[in-house]
């Protein structure tokens, strides 16, 4: 009764800011994945009308974007428990779940929707494949339950060069495919480099990331031996004949440096304070590797185009 | 009940979020205007081989 005659001001939830919206879809995971999906597209033999390149591109950006904040949206209570996330939107209280879900469906089936009217259903039916890969597969099932679930789970990040090549042939050759692997092999070295040294963060959250589960020296020595293969499977374009020059020894100098950094990742020991330089430096030039090797896909394809090479 | 700075900071934020939101679907539209054209062109531009040679083939 007293609270119905005394008007007293309550704080009333702000609704969510259309930044937040946006951080919902990783917007700096996206960059990479607007990036090898271009690469892709770019490489791919044959041409594609710039406003239809265009949507192909902005498809596979906000598909990606739907699922990353479908898996936010699953995530938002292990977020909440690591530093590293703790201040996304979800975990922070500055979006609602429930918006935050619908918000993820509706990128995923609208991206998928435009790519399959616009460009064609089969580079439209691969893009919703890798949103349930990286929602369901990767978020739901295999994250919580096994070790390897970023050895599967880096898939997900493996589609973008190949829809965008899909988008300007319309189908799947060896060449496609092949790029798929580079980033499906690349993805553990990267990742696992990152979870050496954020590794207390997934312990506390019960993730079983690699080195809570296996240990540091069974991580250590995977790292090296994904980037030992990873080194073959970047140059097997050039073996093939799919690229010339210009990418093959870029993907051999690249591979080498990648190897050579992970060696030292590889064989060495974290003492106590370890600041972990080496692994630092290995998950920042696997960003760099990937950027270099796909911008070269995509020279060499100037180069042969332009006739300067064979 | 919000007293006056709350509903200036509600109101301020749904502005915000709705000319966002506006942008978003005029981009869109253009978006889906253009698609439009670059697929009826390229209708167009198969269809007029087989226009160009009926008549060839008449005469």
């Amino acid at each position: 009764m007293q609270a119905a005659q005394t008007p007293s001001t309550t704080a009333v939830p702000l609704p969510a800011e259309w930044r937040d919206f946006f951080a919902l879809t990783k917007p700096r995971v996206m960059t990479l994945v607007i990036f090898s999906g271009l690469c892709g597209l770019l490489a791919a033999p044959g041409s594609l009308h710039p406003v239809l390149a265009f949507t192909a591109i902005l498809c596979i950006a906000v598909g990606a974007g739907g699922a990353a904040a479908l898996n936010m949206w699953w995530e938002a209570d292990l977020d909440a428990g690591m530093k590293r996330t703790a201040k996304r939107p979800l975990p922070s209280g500055r979006v609602d779940r429930t918006s935050a879900r619908d918000f993820g469906v509706a990128l995923s089936v609208g991206s998928v929707l435009v790519m399959g009217i616009a460009i064609g259903w089969l580079a439209a039916g691969i893009l919703a494949f890798s949103i349930f890969y990286y929602a369901w597969i990767y978020t739901v099932w295999l994250k919580p339950r096994t070790p390897q679930n970023i050895v599967i789970g880096g898939g997900a990040g493996a589609f973008p060069p190949l829809i965008g090549w899909v988008a300007v042939t319309g189908d799947i050759t060896l060449m496609p495919v092949l790029l798929f692997l580079i980033i499906f092999m690349w993805t553990p070295p990267h990742f696992w480099a990152l979870a050496l040294f954020v590794q207390i963060d997934y312990a506390k959250v019960g993730i079983p990331m690699m080195p809570v589960v296996a240990g540091e020296r069974s991580t250590r020595l995977q790292i090296l031996a994904y980037a030992a293969v990873l080194l073959p499977v970047a140059m097997a374009p050039w073996f093939i004949g799919g690229t010339g020059m210009v990418y093959g020894l870029s993907a051999l100098v690249l591979g080498t440096i990648f190897l050579v950094l992970s060696i030292k990742v590889g064989l060495r020991r974290a003492g106590p304070d370890d600041a972990m330089k080496p692994e630092k430096r290995l998950f920042g030039f696997s960003i760099l590797y990937l950027f270099l090797l796909f911008g070269m896909l995509v020279a060499d394809r100037v180069a042969t185009l332009q006739g300067w090479q064979a | 009940m919000m007293d006056e700075e709350q509903t200036r900071a509600f109101r301020a934020r749904q502005k915000s979020r709705s000319r966002v939101l506006g942008l978003v679907l005029g981009a869109m539209a253009v978006l889906f205007f253009a698609i439009s054209i670059v697929k009826i062109a390229k209708q167009a531009e198969n269809r007029h081989p087989v226009e160009r040679l009926s008549p060839i083939k008449q005469s």
